[in-house]
């Protein structure tokens, strides 16, 4: 489960690094960027376990960074952090979780538990890569 | 039957009459004329018969003094002979002249006179001693014949004359009757036909008369229908009506108008409308204007002030909404006013819970905007927390702990600007817009970032207006809203506010200014802007944003306009308000935000 590649987007920085930390600290490999732009790049690029991506962000925000990932490798999970309350429901339906900022670090590492535990027992996709 | 027929039957009522009556006289007179024609004529027979007598006797006497004188030879015997001769000759004149018309009395006259003429011829004779007369035996026997057959001639003149009086006579009655018959007959027949006449004039007059009246009865029922219709309608309309004549006097007033005055039809009318019609201003209770007044001078419709409140009779307040406008005749005289206004009282309820439920609106928006800015430095603090946690670094757990002391800042400084937005004084305060509008744009902060909005402030220092902050906060948050929308993703905003130099309508005081990059305000939109639950944003928005916005403003006695901006650059929508430095709003708020 650990040494898995997560890849964090979000135009705050400071909660950015931090958030990087804590996974850092859990034994995750992070990747953080900080527009869509940098971020899909990466994900393009790179075999990334799973996305904690930011709703709202100038640029492209959550909804559409979301579409465009799922385009491109619709099995990598994405955990939706937020701090927007409102959010569209198209959005809501197209991400695996949703997660309210400031609930804490322990419900964001138990939803990428979750997350990442589901593709671990079809094993495959994984495995190939 | 017009007026000109009915004098012309008249007139031949009154003229056929007269003109008959006038004939039936002619026709008196000329039966009279010969009624005493034949009295006239019965007189002149006497009078011939007087003077044949009268001329019988002269010559009767004649001959007895001309026999005395032959007796015995005294002339004084021959008196009565000589005093007969001149009256004799003047009788047979007379009647001469007056048988001038009867030919075969006139003949015997003649006759007469040549017997008389020979008696009288030998009388001279004897008198003049004429010898042959003298001398002859047989002149007495002639003379006596002569005279005898004289005698026989005037006798059978008179029994003549007689005879013709006696016809004149015997005629008389048979006349007098034919006259009466004539004269009945005639005068009956005028009379019939004078009644004939005037019957069948009067009594074309009287159908006309009668026809006259029908029309008049039955206009007068159309009449009274149509007044009673109008009334009827009048009556039922749901508004109030006030009628009045032009001096102010209320002539009509409708159920409705009689429940909200709280006088009677009968009480009010005749009294001056500003007795029964009793409206103040809502909230100054200063007396209204008198639409009469006005629309007398006008000669329009008017409407009343707003926040106009009508006292009852009774002391019941209702806040109406009017019109007054002026009742024309066909020339275009003005008949009198009427007044026309509807309890707004409910209305006012429920425009006050509109303006309640936009509060909740904006309140929502800004509470999910605040809840946005606290969950983002919330989230670090959590995250730094369990960092620290399993930190044994003293320099790392330091650092966390500096960081979340200073997210921690930040979460306390957002809450701390959305409690002075709810934290509304009692009475206006002095408001520093620029403040204002720096406070505003740093809660829209991340909005605009996120939109990657350029934004262009243009701020003169030391505008300070009297006011309810967070109303006006909300005005401008309102506004920038719609312009950050509008402008859409990397649009232009740009943000001025200026000093307002006092003009004619109005005091100094400070105008903000913010147009945006959009596309501007669709025609026809302009006038429904600041109505209520008009929008262009569909379900996201309520469509009461800029009517309570134009309320507060208006509510500071300041003015707030829309229209598209042509500055370069800014080519959208353009929206001024304009707030006076000295407020017109006093006490509590009362469409706070």
């Amino acid at each position: 489960l650990l040494n898995r590649l997560i890849l964090c987007i979000d135009d705050e920085e400071l909660g950015l690094r931090v958030r990087g930390m804590v996974l850092e600290r859990t034994g995750y490999r992070v990747k953080t960027a900080t527009d869509g732009e940098t971020g899909l790049s990466f994900f393009a690029n790179e075999a990334v376990d799973a996305v904690v991506l930011d709703y709202f962000m100038p640029g492209m925000n959550g909804g559409e960074i979301a579409a465009e990932m799922r385009r491109l490798h619709p099995e990598v999970p994405i955990i939706l952090l937020s701090a927007y309350i409102n959010l569209p429901p198209e959005v809501v339906h197209m991400v695996d979780c949703t997660i309210l900022k400031g609930e804490g670090p322990e419900t964001l590492l138990s939803k990428l538990r979750e997350v990442l535990a589901q593709p671990e027992d079809e094993a495959g996709p994984e495995a190939v890569r | 039957v017009n007026l000109r027929e009915f004098r012309r039957i008249l007139r031949q009522a009154l003229f056929f009459p007269v003109v008959l009556l006038l004939l039936l006289a002619g026709f008196f007179l000329v039966q009279l004329g010969r009624f005493s024609a034949s009295l006239r004529t019965l007189d002149r027979t006497d009078q011939i018969t007087t003077e044949f007598v009268g001329l019988q006797k002269l010559i009767l006497d004649q001959e007895t003094g001309m026999r005395g004188y032959e007796l015995n030879g005294d002339p004084v015997m021959l008196a009565p002979y000589t005093a007969g001769m001149a009256p004799i000759q003047n009788t047979f004149a007379e009647l001469r002249k007056q048988l001038a018309r009867d030919a075969a009395q006139e003949h015997r006259l003649t006759a007469l006179y040549d017997l008389y003429q020979m008696w009288l011829a030998r009388s001279r004779g004897m008198i003049a001693k004429d010898p042959s007369l003298i001398n002859n035996p047989q002149i007495h026997e002639q003379n006596k014949l002569a005279m005898d057959n004289i005698r026989d001639a005037v006798n059978q003149m008179l029994a003549n004359q007689e005879r013709q009086r006696k016809a004149l006579s015997a005629s008389a009655p048979e006349l007098e009757h034919r006259e009466f018959v004539s004269i009945f007959s005639a005068a009956l027949f005028i009379g019939l036909a004078v009644a004939l006449f005037t019957r069948e004039r009067l009594r074309t007059v009287s159908n006309s008369y009668n026809v006259a009246l029908e029309e008049l009865e039955q206009r007068s029922h159309e009449v009274h229908d149509s007044r009673q219709w109008f009334r009827t309608t009048l009556e039922s309309i749901g508004d109030a009506v006030i009628a009045c004549d032009t001096q102010g006097k209320v002539e009509f007033l409708n159920a409705v108008a009689v429940g909200l005055t709280g006088w009677t039809s009968q009480d009010a009318v005749g009294r001056p409308l500003s007795e029964v019609f009793h409206i103040v201003h809502e909230e100054t209770r200063v007396v209204a204007e008198n639409p009469v007044e006005k629309v007398r001078l006008h000669k329009k419709v008017v409407g009343l002030a707003n926040h106009t409140m009508l006292i009852s009779r009774r002391g019941k307040e209702c806040l109406i909404d009017d019109s007054a406008a002026p009742i024309l005749d066909e020339s275009g005289e003005m008949r009198g006013i009427v007044l026309v206004f509807h309890d707004v009282t409910e209305q006012r309820r429920t425009q006050a819970a509109l303006i309640g439920g936009e509060k909740l609106a904006v309140a929502g928006r800004l509470a999910a905007t605040i809840a946005h800015e606290i969950h983002n430095p919330l989230d670090s603090v959590t995250n730094l927390l369990f960092l620290l946690r399993d930190e044994n670094d003293p320099a790392k757990r330091v650092e966390y702990l500096k960081t979340a002391e200073q997210e921690l800042g930040r979460t306390m400084q957002i809450s701390r600007t959305m409690l002075s937005l709810y934290r509304e004084p009692k009475a206006p305060v002095s408001v520093d817009l620029m403040d204002l509008l720096k406070g505003v744009l740093l809660l829209l902060e991340r909005r605009i970032a996120q939109q990657e909005i350029e934004i262009r402030t243009d701020f003169s220092a030391d505008c300070i207006v009297e006011g309810f902050p967070a109303e006006l906060r909300q005005v401008v948050t309102n506004v920038l809203v719609n312009a950050i929308e509008a402008a859409g993703q990397r649009g232009r905003v740009r943000v001025r506010l200026e000093d307002a130099p006092a003009e004619e309508f109005r005091g100094a005081g400070a105008l903000i200014e913010v147009a945006d990059s959009g596309p501007g305000i669709q025609n026809g939109a302009e006038a429904k802007l600041f109505q209520p639950f008009f929008t262009t944003k569909g379900e996201q928005g309520t469509g009461l944003g800029l009517w309570v916005s134009m309320g507060i403003v208006q509510k500071h006695g300041g003015m707030m306009r829309l229209a598209n901006c042509e500055d370069d650059g800014y080519s959208g929508a353009c929206a001024r308000i304009y707030l006076p430095r000295k407020t017109l709003a006093s006490g509590a708020p009362t469409m706070s935000a």
